[in-house]
């Protein structure tokens, strides 16, 4: 049933609900639009099964072998995992998420990939992201941002922890134009 | 939001060399695959989005930027 957004904090109970709420992510159908055969061969099954992105920001990164990455939106920890594979031991991708379940997911999902000794997976809000300043290399995420109700909030969040001439490469969704007013407010329009 | 929005929000945040590119059409169809869309709002969409509009709702993009040196 449709119902107004109109406060920061529904908005973030909704996403929250809404999330927690799934029992599975979007799945093949989802992933094989996304990603390579090749990069799907390289996360377990349970990855794919969670896969609820909207594109593919670990091809665009560029990662280098050392590099910090911070995963904003970690959720089965999909891009955490390809990540962690590309900047190597020597390296550290950190998935953040808001949902314990989803951190747990990540976790098990990286120690099938055996890649849980650089990858890790925290607790936390992306408007409030519990890393020191300066600490991250390249920030990923995709299809996170605009579920927060606080975007530029967000933004200046993920800058204050990148490092000097450090990157950001999102994937999201965007919409120009109006979208019809019962859709836009639907609180499952906005979380999905 | 709209791409500038985002691109606007990026440099206000203090980033620079913004970048949008892999454009790819997001519509209904491709929606319903996620389960965070309920059968209900899917129906929603396919009931009040022209139906010349509903194989592009929304573009997915790829946004980069960087953080100045110092």
């Amino acid at each position: 049933m449709a119902r107004d957004l109109m406060f920061q904090h529904e908005i973030k109970a909704a996403v929250r609900e809404a999330y927690a709420a799934i029992s599975t992510g979007g799945g093949e159908s989802v992933a094989r639009r996304l990603y390579t055969h090749e990069e799907l061969s390289e996360v377990p099954a349970g990855c794919i099964e969670w896969a609820l992105g909207v594109g593919n920001p670990v091809r665009y990164a560029l990662l280098q072998p050392g590099e910090t990455v911070l995963d904003i939106g970690s959720g089965g920890g999909i891009d955490t995992i390809l990540a962690a594979r590309r900047v190597g031991p020597e390296g550290m991708a950190v998935g953040l998420d808001i949902l314990e379940e989803m951190c747990e997911r990540g976790r098990s999902h990286a120690a099938q990939a055996g890649v849980e000794s650089w990858a890790r997976f925290l607790l936390g809000e992306m408007e409030d992201i519990p890393l020191p300043d300066e600490s991250v290399d390249v920030a990923i995420s995709n299809g996170v941002l605009n579920l927060s109700a606080r975007k530029s909030r967000a933004l200046a969040e993920i800058f204050r922890v990148l490092r000097p001439g450090g990157r950001i490469c999102m994937a999201d969704l965007t919409v120009e134009g109006e979208l019809p007013p019962e859709v836009a407010n639907d609180q499952s329009a906005w979380a999905g | 939001m709209a791409e500038r929005v985002f691109a606007g929000k990026l440099e206000r945040a203090g980033f620079t060399g913004v970048w949008v590119g892999g454009h790819r059409p997001f519509g209904i169809e491709e929606a319903a695959m996620y389960p965070l869309f309920t059968p209900e709002v899917i129906e929603l969409m396919r009931r009040t989005i022209p139906p010349d509009h509903q194989d592009h709702v929304a573009t997915g993009v790829i946004v980069k930027a960087r953080k100045p040196e110092r």
